[in-house]
């Protein structure tokens, strides 16, 4: 397996919004209009019907100048994803490019993963399931899994006219960071490659011109504590400290009915006076 | 356990505790297996049961509603019940430390040596601890996962994990519960105290030895002169 990435070049993008047109287009998402809130921004963030949005951001310098940060997010499709591994019905999988895919059919709509995404990108949106209905799934980016796994790249980054996202395996993209990196440096000193190690490194990363912070990204972010202690402790355990209560509770079963000579009530009492209240 | 002819009976517990009980019991069971889909998917066949999984999780939260009645139960319809429960669980004296020495063999083949214990058997206190414990543990976090919205991302996390903590510890509180009232030879006799609220004076003499000498001291019932077989 030869893991598969896409790299975004956040210091070169002009925020264009090619590649929101380009996902809603080939992945039939639906308009969602949200309010003016004061940004140019268009949506406030990914969510179930908008897989990936251009975040902008007013900057100020060291130097107190003034600076648009534009960022196209989605999906950051990690390498140790949370959502998968919280995931009950196995409906969130890693195929075989790295990228992250839901089964809708398989999804129940728990949220365990929306709850569970250190990026707050998976979410619940309407989904038409096979009777008809309309029901509420988990849906986000999947790295345009229908076009990746038959040769092209990503809608998003077919569209980009910039060289913005750049869609390779791992080690290229890993490469070319480097490269852009060092050109970056120069009008950038803070520029930073963002690929996290809390979650082993992600199939969607970044060259950032500034520290995550200025983008509102988690600096160190992990699979929670909470899912690590549900998913690898408490539920095995549980499930082990189940079986073997039934087991001790059949054992005992069996050896009463062999060797309890029965100590039981029954061979006493009979004529004690009951004269009982409350 | 069938009471036989001319057993002596005393009682035990009040209608409010039994309700209480039951009520619990049966939301527990509900609650359990609504949910059991989500918890491994071997029993995913459930969900066309419940109506799909919209349907399993409506129902999950109608039987949480009546998961959380049975303390007001008791706090309406027995209060005499509740303060003496509570106050009963929280007395750990030395024979109930003792009681879990003799514990194991009583429950694989029966001990006659097992020490005196209080109306509540030091197994009973345990369970009834850890049972309030899981139950504020699965309503707490529960009503957390039931309006996510009002709490942040990392307070709903851990309100899954406390979830899955909660009910696997409530579920061997359970099994075990059931197994000593239901099909234990020696105890099975208190199942009928839990129903119709009373249990033959032989049994609360032999199970609940220090419950039975007070009974004995307030005159509530007559100590046997001697012993005698019954039926």
């Amino acid at each position: 397996m030869t893991a598969y990435a896409k790299f975004v070049d956040v210091t070169i993008c002009t925020g264009c919004r090619g590649c929101m047109v380009a996902c809603k287009n080939w992945n039939d998402l639906p308009i969602d209009t949200q309010a003016y809130n004061g940004t140019y921004q268009s949506h406030d963030k990914c969510d179930g019907k908008t897989w990936n949005v251009l975040q902008m951001k007013e900057f100020e310098t060291a130097s107190g100048g003034f600076e648009w940060l534009f960022r196209h997010q989605a999906c950051f499709h990690c390498t140790d994803a949370a959502c998968e591994k919280v995931c009950p019905e196995n409906a969130i999988t890693t195929t075989d490019m790295g990228n992250v895919v839901i089964d809708q059919e398989k999804c129940v709509g728990c949220s365990y993963c929306v709850y569970n995404c250190p990026f707050e990108i998976v979410a619940l949106a309407d989904y038409v399931n096979e009777d008809g209905k309309i029901v509420q799934r988990a849906q986000k980016c999947d790295m345009c899994d229908s076009r990746i796994h038959e040769g092209l790249v990503p809608a998003c980054s077919q569209t980009c006219p910039l060289d913005a996202i750049v869609f390779g395996t791992k080690e290229e993209m890993r490469k070319l960071a480097e490269e852009r990196l060092a050109i970056a440096k120069e009008k950038f000193p803070n520029a930073m490659i963002y690929d996290p190690p809390g979650v082993d490194g992600t199939n969607m990363f970044y060259l950032l011109p500034e520290g995550p912070e200025a983008f509102d990204l988690p600096v160190n972010p992990k699979v929670p504590t909470s899912a690590v202690i549900w998913k690898d402790y408490a539920q095995p355990l549980g499930k082990m400290a189940l079986g073997g209560t039934v087991m001790a509770v059949a054992t005992a079963f069996i050896t009463n009915k062999l060797f309890n000579k029965g100590h039981g009530h029954d061979e006493e009492g009979g004529d004690i006076d009951e004269s009982t209240k409350e | 356990m069938k009471a036989q002819k001319n057993e002596q009976m005393v009682h035990r517990f009040n209608k409010g505790f039994i309700v209480s009980h039951w009520v619990q019991a049966i939301s527990f069971f509900a609650l359990y297996i609504t949910a059991l889909p989500l918890y491994t998917d071997f029993f995913s066949f459930l969900y066309p049961v419940f109506g799909g999984p919209e349907g399993a999780r409506l129902l999950h939260r109608i039987f949480a509603v009546f998961f959380m009645l049975p303390f007001f139960v008791l706090l309406i319809f027995d209060r005499q019940g509740l303060v003496n429960w509570t106050k009963r669980i929280l007395t750990w004296k030395k024979n109930d430390f003792s009681f879990f020495l003799a514990f194991p063999k009583e429950f694989f083949v029966g001990n006659d040596k097992v020490p005196k214990q209080d109306f509540f058997n030091a197994g009973e206190k345990l369970n009834s601890l850890l049972i309030i414990v899981t139950t504020l543990m699965l309503i707490g976090s529960g009503l957390i996962l039931w309006f996510p919205a009002n709490f942040s991302q990392s307070v709903v996390q851990w309100g899954i994990t406390i979830h899955v903590v909660g009910f696997s510890l409530a579920m061997l509180t359970v099994v075990a519960h059931i197994f000593l009232s239901t099909f234990h030879p020696n105890s099975k006799a208190s199942l009928r105290g839990i129903i119709k609220g009373d249990v033959p004076v032989s049994y609360a003499k032999e199970h609940h030895g220090q419950w039975y000498d007070e009974l004995v001291e307030k005159g509530e019932i007559v100590e046997e002169k001697k012993k005698s077989k019954g039926a």
